[in-house]
């Protein structure tokens, strides 16, 4: 069991972080049985490499035959569907081409056709219909809020007429009683005089 | 002047477009790597070649299938991972699991690895090879041999990375228990 803080074997074969390898690297210097460990990969790799490679018995190459190339549609194909920016204008053009001929084989309205005249007048006698409805109701709501607001105005002028009388009335009765008590007065004082008269 | 080298991947573009000869150019990189891949999985030379053959046939009539041409070696071994496992299919009887045992391998101390390795070493080598499962000896072969990322080597044979990882580390300590007797050369590739 290694006790290094990392595989060791890991750290052979060059497969830890820069970090971790560090780590196993302060470690393994100080550490005998880690250094053996590593020693015995080594020689096990070293014993493995001594296998040489082999050169190849017949060096492969192709020729530039048709039969092994994909075809020219084939090739375009490929780079039409390898490529974002290709396949993108190859689109807008479609797009462009297909507005070009649907702008061009579009038939154009004639101007004294029967059918669309009498759409047309259709669609404006209603129009006509429509916009003279909302405009009575306009005018009859209209007419409504100003006869609210007469009565409205008429009955708060009627309520303010009959106050300023009422006050009147008062006020003419108040002047009254003062007038008849005037009176009174001067009438037991001309009695008081007419009576001093006869004595005397 | 500047010299640029010319990637792999411009050589991918040029293909891509019909252009054989880098196509060509392509394979001259890669077909040694390809050919000893499938060498160490189906252990015949002649269906090793042909398999070869095929992988970059299929790989240059699907390169516009593959989109990222910087990802092109872990694609093109699943290309030959997938024929050769194929062929296993061909040939394996129904019913049967064990994969088809190496027979070159003896052929191959005679060819490559007299000059450089003891004899007794290679055939040591080949021997521990064999008594791996096919998946462990394929994964040790693309690790070891052909020095992929784990990450690349879970593409190839479609499998999780930790059932990559978890492949190669049984497969290293069989091999280990069996080659501990042998040997090993003080100096090989890949090992400074």
């Amino acid at each position: 069991m290694s006790c290094s803080p990392f595989d060791l074997r890991d750290y052979y074969f060059k497969e830890l972080a820069e970090n971790e390898r560090r780590l196993t690297e302060v470690h393994v210097k100080t550490c005998a049985h880690c250094r053996e460990e590593l020693e015995r990969l080594h020689g096990t790799e070293s014993a493995l490499l001594a296998l040489p490679d082999e050169e190849i018995p017949q060096r492969i190459g192709f020729v530039s035959d048709p039969v092994f190339q994909p075809s020219g549609f084939r090739r375009g194909w490929d780079a039409l569907w390898g490529s974002a920016a290709r396949l993108g204008f190859v689109s807008a053009a479609m797009l462009s081409a297909a507005l070009l001929v649907f702008s061009l084989t579009r038939p154009v309205p004639q101007a004294n056709a029967p059918a669309p005249a009498m759409t047309q007048t259709a669609t404006q006698a209603d129009f006509s219909k429509r916009l003279d409805d909302a405009v009575s109701k306009a005018v009859a709501a209209s007419e409504a809020r100003q006869v609210r607001q007469t009565q409205e105005l008429l009955a708060a002028s009627d309520k303010r007429h009959a106050l300023e009388t009422q006050a009147m009335m008062v006020r003419v009765q108040e002047y009254l009683e003062v007038e008849k008590k005037h009176l009174n007065t001067l009438i037991l004082a001309s009695n008081d005089a007419g009576a001093n008269g006869d004595a005397r | 002047m500047i010299l640029r080298a010319v990637e792999d991947a411009d050589l991918i573009r040029k293909a891509r477009r019909g252009d054989v000869e880098a196509y060509n150019l392509l394979i001259s990189r890669w077909e040694r790597r390809v050919y000893n891949y499938l060498l160490r999985i189906v252990a015949n030379r002649e269906d090793a070649l042909d398999l070869s053959q095929d992988v970059f046939l299929k790989a240059y009539q699907n390169l516009r299938k593959l989109e990222d041409p910087a990802r092109f070696a872990p694609w093109l071994y699943r290309i030959a991972h997938n024929e050769a496992y194929s062929l296993f299919r061909k040939r394996r009887p129904e019913g049967e699991t064990e994969e088809l045992q190496p027979e070159t391998m003896e052929g191959a101390a005679t060819l490559g690895g007299n000059a450089v390795f003891p004899v007794e070493l290679t055939l040591a080598v080949s021997s521990a090879l064999r008594k791996l499962t096919a998946d462990q000896r394929e994964t040790v072969i693309l690790k070891i041999y052909q020095g992929f990322k784990f990450e690349e080597i879970a593409e190839i044979v479609d499998a999780p990375v930790s059932t990559v990882k978890s492949r190669l580390y049984t497969a290293l300590d069989l091999l280990k228990a069996e080659l501990a007797p042998v040997k090993a050369p003080t100096k090989a590739r890949g090992v400074s």
